[in-house]
C-alpha cells in the first residue's frame, strides 16, 4: 500500500468529521432539542423556563384544535394518496405505453408545479379561489351555476378540499416520472406474451406493470405520506393561516402559531413531537399494510 | 384498439395539461393588467404589455432585493452542500466498515424526521450564536439540512466508479486528496449536476426556515418578500403587482428546469430509483 494507515486516517477524518460535527450541530441538536424544549413552559423572550414534566402533553391531549388538526393531516395524507397515485400512475402508463408523439411536452409541463416554491402555489390558488377576482368563481358564473359560487377558502366545509387541489396539483409531476422510471424498465416481452395470450389492456395492467412497479407505487406512498405530514402545513400557512376558525389547521400550522406567534415555545416543541409520533406511527402502519412479496422478472 | 385508446387518453391528458397551465397564464397574463381589468375580465388577455407591476413589485415591494438575496443563498447553499457531501459520500462508499453503515443509517434516518421538530432550538442556537438574520448562516443551515440527501444520491454514482482507476492512481503516487478531487469528482459529474439542480431549486423555493431566521426586510428571500406583498397587496388591490412579483419568483425556475430538464430526468431515473 502506498499509504500509511495514519495517512488513511487522516484522510477519513477529513472527508467524514467536519461534515458530521456540522450535522450534530444544525440537525441532530435541534431534534433532540426540540424533545427536550417540550418539558418546559417557555416564552423565548425572558430567560425563565420553567420544568413542568409532561404538562404541555396533557394539555395537548385537552386541545379541542390539535384533534381538528390530526383529523386535517390525515384528510390531507389520504386525498393526496389517492388522488396523487390514481392520475400519475395513469400518466405514468399512458405517456410511456401507447406511443403518444407528444408525450415528452406533456412530461414537461405536468413537472412545472414541482419546481415552484409552495408559497408561490399557495398565493396563487388563493387567488384562484378568490370571491371577487378569482378564476373559479368567474367560470362557475359563466356556465351559469351561480349557486356554487362560494368563498371557497372562507367556507369551513370547502376549504380543505380547496387547500388540497393545488397539493394534488403539485404533487403529480413528480411521481408521475418515478413511475415511468418504474415501468420503462419492466421487460416488452411480458406485454409481447400477454398480447398472444390474448390478455386485455386492463389485465395486463392489473397482473403485469402493478406488480412490476409495486417497489416505485410503495416507496412513492410512503414518500406522500411523510411529506404531507411533514409539511402540508406551507400551503395551509400560506392560504388560509388555519382559518376560518381552526378548519383547515394541521399539525405543522399549529405549532407555528403557538410558537413564534404566541411565543409558547415548550408547547409548539411539544406539537413537534407529536407530529414525530404520528408520522413514525403512520408510515410504520402503512408499511405493513403495503407489504407485499417481491415479483422477480 | 392501441389507435383507439390513444385518442381516449388523450383527452385526460389534455385537460391536465391545461389544469396546469391556465393558472400559470392566468398569472402571466394579470402581471400586465390594471386592476380595473383583473376585476372586469379575467380571462381575457391584458389591453397592453407595460412593465409597471413588475417595475413596481421590484423596486416598491422589495421582490429585487429579496431576488438577489434568493440567489445568493441558493449559489452559496448549492456550493457548500458539495462540498460536504462530495467527501463524505465517496469515503463512506469507499470504505465499508461497521462504523461507516451507522453513519450513513443515522444520515438517512434523519431525513425521515420532520425539520420541523428541530426549529425552535435551531432558532434559539442560531440567536445565541448571533447568526439569526444572516444569509450566510441561512445557506449553511440549508446546505446541512440537505446533506443527507445528497449524500444518499451520490454514494449510488460513486459505487459506479471502477475501482481499478483510484488503485492505479494510488500506485503513482497521487495522495488520497488528489484522487477524490481530481479523479473521483469530475467522475460523479453527472451526478452532481442532478443532485444540485435539486438542490438549487428547493434553495430558491424554501419559504418556512427563511421566515423564522431572517427578521429584516432588506434580508428576506423570495418566498418570504412574496408573502409580504401579497399581504400588502390584499391591503391595497395592488393585484397586477402581486401577480408580477409571482412571475419574477417563478420564470427564472421554469427556464433553469427547461434548459435542464433532460439531466433531472436522467439522474432521477438512473440514480435515485435504483
Amino acid at each position: 500500500m502506498a499509504h500509511t494507515s495514519k495517512q488513511r486516517y487522516l484522510f477519513l477524518a477529513f472527508c467524514l468529521l467536519p461534515t458530521f460535527l456540522l450535522f450534530l450541530v444544525f440537525t441532530v441538536y435541534p431534534m433532540l432539542g426540540g424533545l427536550y424544549y417540550s418539558f418546559f413552559e417557555w416564552s423565548g423572550t425572558s430567560s425563565v423556563k420553567t420544568f413542568i414534566g409532561l404538562d404541555n402533553y396533557v394539555k395537548l391531549w385537552n386541545d379541542s384544535v390539535i384533534k381538528k388538526a390530526i383529523f386535517n393531516d390525515f384528510f390531507f395524507v389520504f386525498v393526496k394518496v389517492i388522488g396523487i397515485m390514481t392520475l400519475s400512475l395513469f400518466f405514468a402508463v399512458a405517456l410511456t405505453q401507447l406511443r403518444i408523439k407528444e408525450a415528452p411536452f406533456y412530461r414537461i409541463v405536468f413537472f412545472f408545479p414541482n419546481i415552484m416554491s409552495v408559497v408561490v402555489i399557495g398565493i396563487l390558488w388563493q387567488f384562484i379561489y378568490d370571491p371577487s377576482i378569482g378564476l373559479v368563481n368567474s367560470f362557475l358564473t359563466k356556465v351559469g351555476l351561480t349557486e356554487w359560487v362560494r368563498p371557497w377558502l372562507g367556507d369551513m366545509t370547502w376549504v380543505l378540499p380547496s387547500i388540497a387541489i393545488p397539493a394534488i396539483w403539485a404533487g403529480i409531476g413528480l411521481f408521475m416520472l418515478l413511475l415511468m422510471g418504474g415501468i420503462s424498465n419492466v421487460p416488452k416481452s411480458l406485454y409481447e406474451a400477454a398480447d398472444i395470450d390474448g390478455a386485455s389492456e386492463w389485465q395486463q395492467f392489473w397482473r403485469i406493470t402493478v406488480p412490476l412497479i409495486w417497489p416505485q407505487i410503495k416507496t412513492s406512498i410512503l414518500y406522500i405520506i411523510i411529506t404531507s405530514l411533514n409539511g402540508s402545513f406551507v400551503l395551509v400557512q400560506v392560504m388560509t393561516g388555519g382559518g376560518p376558525g381552526s378548519a383547515s389547521e394541521v399539525m405543522g400550522s399549529y405549532l407555528y402559531q403557538r410558537a413564534f406567534e404566541d411565543f409558547q415555545f415548550g408547547y409548539g416543541a411539544a406539537i413537534g413531537v407529536l407530529i414525530l409520533v404520528v408520522a413514525l406511527v403512520t408510515v410504520l402502519i402503512s408499511q405493513f399494510i403495503l407489504k407485499k412479496e417481491k415479483v422477480e422478472y | 384498439m392501441k389507435a383507439f385508446s390513444q385518442i381516449i387518453v388523450r383527452i385526460p391528458l389534455l385537460l391536465w395539461a391545461m389544469i396546469v397551465i391556465l393558472p400559470l397564464v392566468w398569472m402571466f397574463m394579470g402581471a400586465f393588467k390594471t386592476n380595473a381589468e383583473i376585476f372586469s375580465s379575467p380571462w381575457a388577455l391584458p389591453q397592453s404589455f407595460n412593465f409597471s407591476n413588475f417595475e413596481r413589485a421590484w423596486n416598491d415591494f422589495n421582490i429585487g432585493r429579496a431576488f438577489l438575496n434568493s440567489f445568493f443563498v441558493t449559489v452559496l447553499g448549492s456550493v457548500l452542500t458539495l462540498l460536504l457531501s462530495i467527501p463524505t459520500a465517496y469515503a463512506l462508499e469507499r470504505i465499508r466498515s461497521k462504523m461507516g453503515e451507522v453513519l450513513i443509517n443515522v444520515y438517512l434516518a434523519s431525513m425521515m424526521i420532520p425539520a420541523v421538530l428541530g426549529w425552535i432550538p435551531l432558532f434559539f442556537l442560531l440567536m445565541k450564536l448571533n447568526l439569526l438574520d444572516n444569509l450566510w448562516a441561512l445557506s449553511l443551515v440549508y446546505a446541512i439540512s440537505h446533506v443527507p440527501f445528497t449524500i444518499f444520491i451520490l454514494i449510488g454514482f460513486i459505487g459506479n466508479i471502477p475501482k481499478e482507476l483510484e488503485e492505479a492512481a494510488m500506485v503513482d503516487g497521487m495522495s488520497p486528496y488528489g484522487i477524490l478531487f481530481k479523479i473521483v469528482t469530475p467522475l460523479i459529474k453527472s451526478g452532481i449536476m442532478t443532485v444540485t439542480i435539486l438542490n438549487a431549486i428547493s434553495y430558491w423555493n424554501e419559504f418556512f426556515m427563511a421566515l423564522i431566521l431572517l427578521q429584516t426586510e432588506s434580508k428576506t428571500t423570495l418566498g418570504v418578500a412574496m408573502n409580504l406583498l401579497k399581504t400588502k397587496a390584499q391591503y391595497e388591490s395592488a393585484w397586477g403587482v402581486l401577480f408580477a412579483g409571482l412571475c419574477i419568483a417563478v420564470v427564472p425556475v421554469i427556464i433553469f428546469y427547461t434548459i435542464f430538464q433532460r439531466s433531472i430526468v436522467k439522474g432521477m431515473t438512473e440514480g435515485a430509483i435504483k
